[in-house]
Parts: C-alpha cells; structure tokens; sequence
C-alpha cells in the first residue's frame, strides 16, 4: 500500500518536473533577460531598500500632509476596502458554503426536497467557480468600465471571488468536521439550517476563522492595489512615486504594506491561540 | 402541545446494513414509566434498536411506534417534535467541545426552537433558560461548570452534560447508549443509578444499553438480551435463568461453548449458579 503510494508520488513528481521544463522552453524563458534589461534603474530602486525616504523627495505644494501621515493614511484606506470585503464575503461565504455543502444539501434530504436540493446543490458550486475564476483585478477593471470610480464596486469586486473561494472552502472545511453531535442533535430535532449554524460551524470555528483572517490578509493586498486604478489606496501612492522615480517613497509605502500583513498575522495567530484554548 | 405517554413499542423490526441483519425481527414493548437494560456484546445489535426508536435508523421493516403512533408515517413537523420529546445520551457523547456547557445543554431544546428562537437562545439565553439549565446541572450535580468549555471538562463530567442535554429535552422516553462504557467501575454505578433516580422521579420510560451483566441485573427489574440482532431474551431479571445469559455471551466463532467474556462467565457463576 505504502509502497504502492511512493510509487505514485513518484511518477507525479516526474511528470510535473517534465511539464515545467517543457512549459519553460515553450515560454523561450531565458534567465540573460534579467542581467541585460536596464540595470541602472534596478540598483537606483534597490538601493534604497535600506533608506526608504522619510520625507517627500520632490517639490509638494505647501500644507500636505507629511509622506508619513500620507502613508498611514493610505494604509488606513487599505485596510478599510479589504475589511469591507472580507464582511462581506464571510456572510456571503458561510451562506453559500452551507448550499455548496455536498453533505448538507445532498446527504440530509429526502424524497422530493432531494432534487430540489441537488439542483440547489449544483447552481450554486457552478456560481462559485464561476466568480473565483475571475481575478478581483478583473472584476475592478470590469466594473470600472461599468460603473467609472465608485467605493461600492471596488469593494464588491474584491468581495466577489473571495466569496466564491471562501464558500469552496468553508463547505469543504463543513464537510470534514466531525458528524457525530451533528447527528445526534437532528436526531432530538435539531432542523438541517439549525445544525450547520449552531453545531458544525462553532466545531469549525477556529478553522473558518484562521483562513478568513488568510484571505483578509490577501485582499490587504488586492486592495492595495487597487490604488493603481486612482482608489486611494497604497497603491496609488506607490504608482505615483514610482512615475516620478522617488524610490525611496516607493519603499516607504511598500514597508507601510509589509508592516500592515505583519501586525493582521501577529493578530490572528494570537486569536487562534485563544481560540484554541 | 401534545402530551405523550411515553410508551415505545417495535414490531418486527428489521435492519439490515449491506446485506447484513444488524436487526432480525424485533418486536419489544416498554410501558409509560419503565426501566429496562438492554444487554448484549458489542456489535449485538444494541446502537442499531435504540437508534430506530427515534428513527435516527430506519428499519427495512416493522414498525417502532410512540405511544401507538408509527414513526414512519409521521410528517416532518410531527417527527421532530416526537424526536424532542425522546431524550437521547449518546455512547460517544456527541457534544461540542468548543462551546460551553450551557450551549450543550440547550442544543436539547432546538428541536422546538425555531431558528431565531435557536440563536437566541445559544447567544442571549433568557434567565429563566439559565434558571433551568443551572437546575438540571444541578440535578446530575456539575451545576458549577454551567460556564466551563465542554472540552476542559473531564470524561465523567462531559457524560453527565450530555445526561444533561437529554434532560433539558424534557423527555417522555430516555434512551442511553452504552453510557458507562468509557467510565471506571465506581462511577458506572454511579451514573446509571444518576439515570434510573432521575427517570423514575419524572416518570421517564428508560432504556439503557450496557454489556455489564452485573449492573444490569442489580439495577434493572427488566432485561432485554440482544444477539446478532435477535432478540435472545425479554424477562424479568428474577425469572432469567443462567443458560440463557451463557447463550447471549456465546462466542459466534466457536457455538460449542460460552468462552467469549471470562469476565461475564465469572459473573455468572456468581449470579446464577
């Protein structure tokens, strides 16, 4: 058996070692590329990795805010986007993943409701896929055509794959958690709605919360970038240095970004472990 | 509300698992108020009966009737409400161990509880449900853990939530699945008389399914013996005779003689001889 599975893994291996060479060669990826491009604006931006500017480093018109403040400011914006979207995308998370739940949807019902579910079932796995498979950044470039700058539709195309991600997720997290009180409680007539919010999603909870608190932290991201389309973000800042050749702001507003996932990681690490209790 | 007797009653019963008889035509009766032990070896046939009696298991055949009403023609609204009333103590506990003990005791209730209702009382119980859950904890005496995390608890004390969680059910019928088989001898005798006292101060129809010959026969006026899903015997525990008991401990391996259980045979001889 074990051995049989070594085996397994072996091919496996191989056959994607062999699909990366060749995806490679396709590609003609030739490592030249990186010494010959431009290296005099590569050392000007690397240099000031260790010496991220303090202060602006061109002319601003008098009474903006100092580039410090600015980057908190921005950080503030960022953080305030993604947790829009995560809100959202958690309630509309839980809520699909229960229907997208393979155990829920089709293990717990009979007779007519079966089918009925089933289709329910399969609508809603298809949907799922069907906005995850389309990158926030996409969704923001979509609904920028659509709807020009507008704080709701940034918010809703972060929102919009994360739900579908966090619903594949949590309905496959609901389906692993342990069946038996679940069982138990529907055999003293606890109803199937009444089981996944009340017994199987406080088993889950700690799970549920740690790859939330993964996907904020990806939508931290998301958001920051969603500056470059002209959302006051970090990334609107850092496109803006990063035009004027101001490296050292560029790093500035990058250490700004780094220090935001640090502090959301040290926070929810500490959540869990007090979860775990 | 409707207002139940608490009698249970099967008839030819039958359950079968991928070809095989966990149940082979059963028919048993308790009445309104009974306490009976149902005894047998693991894998007898034991989780299978107490299961069809709330139809947590459906039988391939044969009736289980709740004071003369058959579970299988029950609506939806009508089952879960008859399900409420039948407390249950499962032999794995099935509680939640990250929430805290009074949340594991209200899961008792959420059968009739409507969703809202439900949450409301999981999150915000009023103090009248805090009131009767502290009471009931009280009654199998952990009133103090109300607040613990079911998880810090220790196994006996865990076992008594669950007792807990059947009671807060305000049941007709009490069914318990191998409650002692995880505790030491002390504290088994303890809690089955914990169950019977409780049963028979409420009135409860209770059964109990154990494999300690001994308990049952010093506790119970009533045995049911079970083997590969047959009824073997239903008597009261003066008029069983010894062979019968050697027939239900009776390896299937080897049906020349009862050397499955040392242990039970020893209690045998002590018993019966």
């Amino acid at each position: 058996m074990t051995r049989n599975n070594t085996g397994q893994r072996r091919v496996i291996i191989i056959t994607l070692g062999i699909a990366g060479i060749w995806a490679a060669t396709t590609l003609k990826l030739n490592p030249s590329d990186l010494l010959t491009s431009n290296t005099a604006i590569i050392q000007d931006f690397f240099s000031r990795a260790l010496s991220p500017a303090l202060d602006y480093e061109s002319q601003v018109p008098s009474g903006t805010d100092p580039l410090l403040v600015k980057a908190l400011g921005a950080a503030w914006q960022t953080i305030l986007f993604a947790a829009a979207a995560t809100g959202l995308s958690l309630i509309g998370g839980l809520v699909f993943g229960f229907l997208g739940s393979s155990s829920l949807m089709i293990g717990s019902f009979r007779g007519g409701t079966k089918y009925v579910s089933v289709f329910l079932y399969a609508t809603v796995r298809l949907l799922m896929t069907l906005i995850r498979s389309i990158h926030e950044l996409l969704w923001a470039v979509l609904f920028l055509a659509a709807f020009g700058i507008s704080e709701l539709a940034a918010v809703l195309a972060l929102a919009l794959p994360c739900t579908g991600i966090l619903a594949k997720i949590f309905s496959e997290l609901i389906d692993e958690t342990p069946r038996s009180a679940a069982h138990a409680i529907q055999g003293i007539g606890g109803s199937t709605i009444q089981v996944y919010f009340f017994v199987l999603i406080p088993q889950a909870i700690p799970d549920l919360l740690a790859y939330g608190f993964y996907r904020f932290e990806c939508l931290l991201r998301s958001s920051a970038v969603l500056g470059f389309f002209g959302y006051p973000t970090l990334g609107f800042y850092i496109a803006a240095s990063f035009e004027n050749l101001n490296y050292g702001e560029v790093w500035s507003y990058l250490y700004t970004l780094f220090l935001m996932v640090a502090i959301v990681e040290l926070w929810s690490s500490q959540l869990r472990a007090a979860l775990k209790g | 509300m409707k207002i139940l007797g608490g009698s249970l009653s099967l008839t030819n019963v039958s359950v079968s698992y991928r070809g095989v008889n966990a149940l082979d035509r059963v028919t048993l009766a308790l009445n309104p108020g009974e306490a009976v032990a149902l005894i047998g070896l693991s894998g007898a046939g034991k989780t299978t009966l107490l299961n069809t009696c709330n139809a947590l298991t459906k039988p391939n055949s044969g009736t289980v009737s709740i004071d003369g009403i058959e579970l299988g023609k029950m609506g939806g609204r009508e089952l879960k409400y008859i399900r409420s009333r039948i407390g249950f103590v499962h032999q794995n506990l099935s509680l939640v161990p990250n929430l805290r003990v009074i949340q594991n005791v209200i899961f008792g209730r959420l059968g009739r509880r409507s969703f809202f209702g439900g949450a409301k009382d999981m999150l915000f119980p009023s103090s009248k449900v805090v009131e009767k859950v502290y009471g009931i904890l009280d009654s199998v005496g952990i009133a103090e853990k109300i607040y613990e995390r079911t998880d810090h608890l220790s196994g006996g004390q865990q076992q008594r939530v669950a007792i807990a969680r059947a009671l807060f059910q305000d049941p007709v019928i009490l069914l318990a699945d191998e409650p002692i088989s995880s505790v030491d001898p002390i504290r088994a005798k303890a809690t089955i008389s914990l169950i019977k006292n409780i049963c028979k101060k409420k009135g409860l129809t209770l059964c109990v399914s154990m494999h300690n010959l001994d308990l049952a026969t010093t506790m119970f006026p009533r045995l049911i013996g079970l083997r590969d899903g047959q009824l073997i015997f239903d008597k009261t525990t003066e008029t069983l005779q010894g062979d019968e008991i050697s027939e239900l401990f009776r390896s299937p391996e080897d049906p020349t003689g009862p050397d499955l259980l040392t242990s039970n045979q020893a209690l045998l001889k002590t018993n019966f001889d």
